[in-house]
């Protein structure tokens, strides 16, 4: 089974095994790739490797960020949406796979994909 | 000789008659969680980020206690929980057995994090949930419990904003003021003391734990010491140094309504500290005019320091002369419970004569604290 842009789909488990906030790893032709599920149901497929060094970046946290903000005050955001990479603590947000604040980001490969029948199916 | 253990009942007793106003009695919060509920959202996120946690920030091995732990073991309320961590097991191990009228609770540990390890804006928001959650958690269980209010050295202003917030709470009894390498004399104080002046509160002063470790703590004279014990018998240097500050300085007579109260520094080095002091003072009086009375004047009138630890030369009849010499009227009792090296109001008060218990043990305390 192929989409339409050919990749081939795959089927990584139910939808259900999914919590905001975690990873569910799985392997795709190879590659160690990260499946979680956003505050507002989406669904994310992260290829387990950070673009600034390549370390295991599904193994870093997911929470919210601090925006830039005034001296002293501190603004939370994005909570539950920001994957913070295990090493150099660089910022991807989890809903554009897009590094945070910078003016040149780096970005996160996501794979698309999508819930069929309860069901999450990777393309890739 | 009698049964020393009936002896030491009776004397318990006692003192549970006489009333007991005991000026440094230590809380713990089990974990530092707990205080995310006390801070906007923003910035318990960042402390959970941090995995933040009270033991983090421990001393350097050569001056970890020797035995380990500086908290009693038997002052644990159930196993796994720290001494100090539940208000009524204090009540029922410590409170009520001694005839502690009011107890001020102050906590080090968030001197620590206010005064050295946090930077200035946490450490603003540390003090704000600190006092939230005592006020909370704790005054409310108990009206003898009085909160030595924390502020941040760091951010005076902020210090200063922390004390008009909550300084009218009728169960604080006195602004804590956790020290970094910075006398008391100094202006960056000036903040905190108008406003607690202002509030009508005492600054109390304790230790806090890296005193003489990290950076940006208090340093001790002459180098760096090599074992607890020996950092241990030289932190009276700290009180010492901000003693003569306050006075040379002309703080005194800068908030002429404002007094200050020493704990756990000890006392048998203020004596010849106020004789030098005086002595110096005379000889080179226009140096610092603003000084217009003997330094000793000024800190028989507005300065006390807590007894314990107490001193114990091998004749008693020292410490009593020497304390004869001080004068009563500038100790107050503490016990520092539930600490390793805690004094019972049982025995301190043996150290004092039967004229000068009351005033040792309850009538200094509540000059210079307001209690409600």
């Amino acid at each position: 089974m192929t989409d339409m842009n050919g990749k081939t789909a795959h089927d990584v488990g139910p939808a259900s095994q999914l919590e905001v906030g975690k990873f569910v790893m799985t392997e795709i032709n190879g590659r160690e790739i990260g499946i979680t599920k956003l505050a507002n149901g989406d669904i994310r497929a992260v290829w387990n490797y950070c673009p600034h060094r390549g370390a295991a970046v599904c193994k870093g946290v997911i929470g919210g960020t601090w925006a830039p903000s005034a001296p002293g005050q501190l603004e939370y955001e994005k909570d539950g949406e920001v994957l913070v990479c295990p090493w150099h603590g660089f910022e991807f947000d989890l809903d554009t796979g897009v590094e945070l604040y910078r003016q040149k980001p780096s970005r996160l490969r996501l794979y698309p994909v999508e819930q069929s029948d309860g069901r999450v199916i990777v393309y890739a | 000789m009698g049964d020393p253990v009936a002896t030491l009942s009776r004397e318990t007793e006692a003192a549970a008659r006489e009333m007991v106003i005991d000026c440094d009695v230590h809380p713990m919060i089990q974990d530092l969680t707990l205080l995310y509920p006390y801070m906007p959202n923003a910035w318990a996120e960042r402390f959970a980020r941090k995995r933040m946690g009270i033991q983090q920030s421990s001393l350097t091995l050569k001056f970890l206690h020797p035995n380990g732990a500086v908290l009693r073991e038997d002052a644990r309320p159930r196993p796994g929980a720290l001494p100090g961590s539940d208000p009524k097991f204090m009540l029922e191990q410590y409170i009520e057995p001694n005839g502690v009228s009011h107890a001020v609770l102050n906590y080090p540990q968030a001197g620590a994090l206010c005064a050295t390890t946090a930077g200035p804006d946490e450490s603003t928001v540390l003090a704000a949930a600190f006092n939230d959650y005592f006020i909370e958690n704790w005054l409310t269980v108990d009206p003898r419990f009085a909160w030595a209010m924390m502020v941040s050295p760091q951010s005076p202003l902020d210090a200063a904003n922390e004390i008009r917030r909550i300084g009218s709470h009728p169960q604080i009894c006195c602004v804590y003021l956790p020290l970094p390498n910075i006398l008391m004399g100094n202006r960056h104080y000036w903040p905190i003391y108008a406003a607690a002046e202002e509030a009508g509160l005492p600054i109390f002063t304790h230790l806090t734990g890296p005193d003489g470790v990290y950076q940006g703590a208090p340093v001790l004279a002459g180098g760096h010491p090599e074992s607890y014990v020996e950092r241990f018998v030289a932190l009276g240097q700290i009180g010492q140094s901000n003693l003569s500050s306050l006075i040379f300085t002309g703080t005194l007579e800068r908030f002429p309504g404002l007094d200050f109260l020493f704990a756990e520094y000890g006392f048998t080095w203020v004596l010849p500290l106020l004789w030098k002091m005086d002595r110096t003072w005379h000889e080179f009086r226009h140096e610092t005019p603003w000084v217009k009375q003997a330094p000793s004047d000024y800190v028989r009138q507005r300065i006390k320091f807590t007894t314990q630890p107490m001193d114990e030369p091998a004749e008693l009849a020292q410490l009593k002369a020497l304390i004869s010499m001080l004068g009563e009227d500038l100790l107050c009792f503490s016990s520092d419970y539930p600490h390793w090296d805690n004094d019972m109001p049982a025995i301190t008060r043996r150290q004092f004569s039967e004229d000068a218990r009351s005033k040792v043990m309850h009538d200094n305390a509540q000059t210079i604290l307001r209690l409600a």
